[in-house]
């Protein structure tokens, strides 16, 4: 069985954004309206944090991407009453809109701030959504699925074709979208895959990896050119 | 529920499916996209007047099938079945791949003398996870260990599969 993961080496990020408007385009993320963003309801399955370097007197910017870190041993899913959000047997952290009931402990739970409340119904079906994912509704939480719909794509394409499915044809619409290929995505369990190399590298680190929520997203630490 | 079912469709054309089927069309003869795409689709009129376009019968029926022919406009079909906006069904993998009968989840179709005003057949997620777990098991014993991971993961019963 695949385990699913992601590197992201910060020294190649730019903070251009192109893996978040690639996510929104993707995932039909609805754009929440200004009232809603000073409420601080912005949807955004993937995120560029932002740090000023303090050493620097804030010459120096890091980005950080962040999208759902796809825990293996997730906060979130254990304090769902419903088993709306889970984790499934490939890793990846699963929210299922039809049964989530929306009250939040799951978001309470997330170290990392990954899942997002819909307040209001945010958008209705119009031309130019992507129908591999579904509209949200109010009063449901929602995440990043490491785009799981074109997993599932690539796997019927391969079984129409009649051969076995390869990992590679499997990438997420942010790291597709990321002009520095600093996001490398593939399958964990595969010791000969780059994504598992680069996750042993001596480089790699993950954010609040003292928590023990085993992120499936690693960051590679940035090397000495920014000084 | 009551999404599923929308009482009493009326169609613009008496289309029998035993007609049709009486003359060894199969289902995907017509409905083309349920091989290719996600959705089955209604067949585009072109392809009905490919066929009828030679006959000069006085039904009434196909009479009205020329007229919508000749002036090049679409049957405005009404349609009968309707999934959950919630549940993601790709016609294709049923249909091409597992190869399973329309008549499975539709019904008995070819017995059909006029369009059906409602779904023969009412579905539940039951249904699905029963044909998935019965298929699965089904394989497993007949591949034994050899089951792709392919199709094992295609047979699952993963919540996020179907809902997306």
């Amino acid at each position: 069985m695949a385990l699913w993961g992601m590197v992201i080496d910060l020294d190649r990020c730019t903070g251009c954004q192109a893996c978040v408007m690639a996510c929104k385009a993707e995932n039909n993320i609805p754009a929440v309206g200004m009232k809603e963003a000073h409420k601080e309801r912005v949807i955004s399955w993937m995120q560029v944090l932002t740090e000023t370097g303090e050493d620097q007197h804030g010459a120096k910017m890091r980005f950080i991407p962040r999208p759902c870190l796809q825990c293996d041993d997730p906060p979130c899913t254990k304090v769902c009453p419903v088993y709306a959000t889970y984790r499934n047997p490939e890793g990846i952290v699963a929210q299922i809109y039809a049964r989530c009931i929306g009250c939040r402990f799951c978001m309470a739970a997330c170290p990392y701030n990954a899942k997002y409340f819909n307040w209001h119904t945010y958008q209705k079906e119009a031309p130019g959504q992507n129908p591999d994912v579904s509209l949200r509704e109010k009063g449901v939480v929602e995440k990043c699925t490491f785009c799981h719909h074109r997993l599932q794509r690539a796997r019927e394409r391969a079984s129409a074709e009649k051969r076995e499915f390869d990992p590679a044809e499997y990438v997420p619409a942010c790291a597709e979208a990321c002009p520095a290929q600093a996001i490398v995505f593939g399958d964990l369990s595969d010791p000969a895959s780059e994504v598992a190399k680069l996750a042993h590298s001596p480089r790699a680190f993950r954010l609040l990896e003292e928590l023990g929520t085993k992120p499936k997203v690693f960051y590679l630490t940035e090397g000495e050119a920014g000084g | 529920m009551a999404g599923w079912v929308s009482p009493g469709v009326e169609q613009p054309i008496a289309f029998p499916h035993k007609t049709h089927i009486a003359l060894k069309v199969p289902c995907t003869g017509c409905h083309q996209q349920a091989e290719k795409g996600s959705a089955a689709g209604r067949p585009p009129t072109a392809l009905c007047a490919a066929c009828h376009a030679a006959s000069d019968t006085k039904d009434p029926e196909i009479a009205k099938l020329k007229a919508y022919a000749e002036k090049g406009e679409e049957i405005p079909w009404r349609r009968v079945w309707r999934l959950p906006s919630h549940v993601f069904f790709p016609h294709r993998i049923h249909v091409a791949i597992a190869k399973i009968s329309c008549q499975t989840c539709h019904g008995p179709m070819e017995n059909l003398d006029r369009p059906p005003p409602r779904p023969l057949k009412i579905l539940t997620m039951s249904d699905c996870i029963a044909c998935h777990t019965e298929r699965k098991l089904a394989t497993d014993r007949a591949a034994g260990a050899k089951l792709s991971k392919v199709r094992a993961q295609q047979l699952s019963s993963d919540c996020i599969v179907c809902h997306r």
